[in-house]
């Protein structure tokens, strides 16, 4: 059957704030939902993600950006292309936006949301989330449960929703290979 | 005057590899490999349940999930000394062949076509000519000059708007692509379908595994149930299905992926005697139909080869004090015994000291540590691991499959045996592994029906599931051989909880620093010699590193808060 609306959490649990991608799906798919809503846990799951993503009509994905902004800053994107998903993000972001320009070339590319967290760093030996990161995250889970059900009701409902807009270099680390050399 | 050249990340997908190496006269004349990122999952794992241990590691790294959590339980059970039946043996292999195939594949088409396809060029291709070439060779359907005239005219639309990383990022148009523009073209279009088809080929996984990605494990056995006729179990249908995956995954391999490296092959023949590197392979071995502990049984043997020899294979115990040994004199970690000593994984200690440059840096110190990567040795030998090191130490045994599969490549390139010690070679048996994995996914598939069919349903043992039955310490050895290579985790159990884990993965053997004797590893052994046409564009560096499939995500599992120098060095890139 197919999937109205795909709640995706991507990122690494074994990183700290890195995987409240995570952390939000695992809670939301204790939650009761209407039938067309699959809420997964996506992990670092990369070219694996490609028959879910391809069978959904609309995606709401939730990952984590180290973009300099305060930690806890929660922006709602709609991104065009594969190189505007957050940059620097950890090991699993290439393989996911490698997926995602094929999926664009194949003709096959949802309707992607982004929910874009804010993180200071990518703490190693926990799968804590930190103190800044947790605050934000009931208001999170509100917000990316309001959004779904409304979508669920109104597909075109996000056409009038408000976006935040694209960072310039937004995901420029997807050149894939950064070089400098000296004499 | 020698060119210090830096490329960092230099792993297309998966964490953050860098390569420093020194050019002169247009080779490299010294190389240095570094991890970047800091390596702590051994942490987080002490003091938990050992039965949940295979949940955490498959979380390292989104490629290779499944070879952690199998490892993992096998590290258990070899602790707890669990046999586990002959079903859930044969269901951890198929799922095993699927990560095989998907892997491979993925790796050729997704992580290292681009390094000798121009795909830019393909829009140069004569689509009837493509055609004439794809009906050469192979009897793949999808090869019509409208097939690939549609194609051509789709791809061209995403290269000139630039807004698609693969068409804008490459190095496009340097004179080291030599292939004519109607094989670019077959490499582009099998690009897409292998995207498509890899899909497929993971359902194996979520089977049996219950969900897809990160699959479920259990230690005793696999977490699925067996019932024929049941709607929720692993029923005829879902058999069935699998199947048919596995019959399709051969197909695309034997029409697709091998008859592209034979056609892509020819072009890059020089490819044969560059990046060969340090000539000793390790392969823990793995796959038997009967199970695990059935060493003489395996499909992969095991086997050690020193300097290129292939007349003799030397024995390997992962158990023995002096086998293997992680060594630190040249990583960012200390051990409570000193800087030059070597530990055996079960003795292993991951204590951080990071002492090289504070980033944003030029260059690393390599004089000093230079790497979160420690550094394995056997037997104090440096050795690569992977498909090369499997292929050669199942030739070298005599193995028939290996022995026809490979004299029949060699013989079709018209190259002699040493080519296979080279860039060419390792991407090479990467392929003609791919082409033995799939047989023995079929036997072991049928094995797996036959014993249903007999009324064998069983799927675990539990008995040593509960920790009252376990004795106060234990210590355990999980192998296999994940598709970049060895890959070994070490458990050490204490009061039913884990006191100490280790894992020993492919990229640290081939991606590590040099030991205390200054000794090499695989990738910088592997550089030495590369010609660099351009070093603006080094293409050939890439060539060499992505024939090892490198993946960092298991080698350096984490960033430190020195991880944000990797967008600084972004923006040196500009």
């Amino acid at each position: 059957m197919k999937t109205k609306v795909l709640i995706l959490g991507v990122g690494n649990v074994l990183m700290g704030d890195e995987g409240v991608g995570i952390h939000v799906a695992r809670q939301l798919a204790t939650q009761p939902w209407p039938e067309g809503v699959l809420v997964l846990d996506g992990g670092t799951g990369g070219f694996h993600l490609m028959e879910h993503l391809e069978n959904a009509d609309q995606v709401i994905m939730i990952d984590a950006t180290l973009d300099h902004r305060p930690a806890g800053t929660v922006r709602r994107l709609r991104p065009r292309f594969a190189r505007e998903f957050p940059r620097a993000l950890s090991s699993h972001d290439i393989g996911l936006r490698d997926l995602l320009e094929g999926l664009t070339i194949l003709g096959r590319m949802p309707e992607i949301f982004l929910y874009a967290v804010s993180i200071d760093s990518i703490q190693s030996q926990t799968i804590d989330l930190s103190a800044d990161v947790e605050r934000i995250l009931p208001s999170l889970l509100e917000d990316v449960r309001n959004f779904a059900l409304s979508l669920i009701e109104d597909p075109t409902f996000c056409c009038d929703q408000p976006m935040d807009p694209i960072d310039e270099d937004e995901g420029r680390l997807y050149a894939h290979y950064d070089i400098h050399s000296t004499s | 005057m020698a060119e210090r050249l830096v490329i960092d990340p230099i792993t297309r997908i998966e964490g953050h590899l860098r390569v420093e190496v020194e050019i002169n006269e247009g080779k490299v004349t010294e190389a240095y490999s570094a991890g970047t990122m800091v390596r702590l999952l051994e942490e987080i794992l002490k003091g938990r349940d050992p039965r949940d241990a295979w949940a955490f590691v498959g979380r390292v790294c989104g490629v290779c999930t499944t070879v952690h959590s199998l490892a993992s339980v096998r590290a258990v059970e070899d602790a707890l000394d669990i046999t586990i039946p002959p079903n859930a043996e044969l269901v951890r292999n198929l799922m095993f062949c699927t990560q095989y195939m998907h892997d491979h594949v993925v790796h050729f088409y997704h992580l290292h076509a681009m390094d000798w396809v121009d795909v830019v060029a393909a829009l140069k291709a004569d689509p009837k000519a493509t055609s004439e070439i794809a009906q050469s060779i192979s009897n793949w359907p999808k090869s019509s000059p409208g097939y690939f005239s549609d194609l051509q005219k789709r791809i061209k639309k995403f290269v000139e708007s630039g807004q698609l990383g693969i068409f804008a990022n490459g190095y496009w148009g340097h004179p080291a692509y030599k292939l004519p523009p109607e094989i670019n073209l077959i490499g582009l279009a099998h690009y897409l379908e292998a995207l498509e088809w890899q899909k497929e080929i993971v359902k194996v996984h979520t089977i049996f595994g219950g969900k897809n990605p990160h699959p479920n494990y259990l230690v005793g056995g696999m977490a699925c149930a067996i019932g024929l006729d049941e709607a929720s179990a692993i029923n005829a249908e879902r058999l069935a299905y699998v199947g048919q995956l596995l019959q399709d995954a051969k197909e695309f391999i034997n029409q697709v992926y091998i008859p592209d490296l034979l056609a892509v092959a020819p072009y890059y023949l020089d490819w044969g005697a560059i990046g060969g590197g340090l000539g000793n392979f390790l392969v823990y071995g793995d796959m038997s139909a009967n199970g695990y502990r059935d060493t003489a049984g395996y499909k992969f043997p095991s086997g050690a080869i020193l300097n290129k020899d292939l007349s003799q294979v030397y024995e390997v115990d992962l158990r023995e004090d002096a086998q293997v040994q992680e060594f630190i004199s040249n990583s960012w970690y200390s051990y409570s015994d000193g800087n030059e000593v070597g530990k055996h994984p079960w003795q292993g200690e991951t204590t951080l000291k990071y002492t090289g440059p504070k980033p944003p840096y030029e260059h690393l110190d390599v004089d000093q540590k230079y790497s979160y990567l420690k550094t394995p040795r056997w037997k104090g030998n440096a050795m690569e691991v992977g498909p090369l090191a499997r292929v050669l130490v199942g030739y070298a045994r005599g193995r028939e499959d290996y022995k026809e599969v490979v004299d029949s490549t060699l013989s079709k390139l018209g190259v002699p045996a040493t080519a296979l010690f080279s860039t060419l070679g390792r991407t090479a048996a990467r392929g003609l592994e791919s082409i033995l994995v799939a047989d023995w996914a079929q036997e072991f598939y049928d094995q797996l029906i036959g014993n249903i069919r007999n009324g064998d349903t069983r799927m675990a043992n539990t008995e040593m599931f509960d920790p009252k039955h376990w004795p106060d310490r234990a210590m355990g050895v999980g192998h296999t051989e994940a598709p970049r290579g060895a890959l070994g985790h070490w458990v050490v159990i204490e009061d039913q909880k884990i006191a100490n884990y280790q894992l020993v993965v492919p990229t640290t053997w081939n991606g590590s620093p040099r030991d205390h004797n200054g000794q090499r590893s695989a990738y910088e052994a592997a550089l030495l010699d590369t010609p660099v046409a351009d070093p603006a564009q080094p293409v050939e560096i890439l060539r060499t590193i992505h024939s090892f499939d490198p993946c960092m995500a298991c080698a350096v599992h984490l960033y430190d808060e020195e991880g944000k120098h990797l967008s600084r060095v972004s923006v040196v890139g500009e």
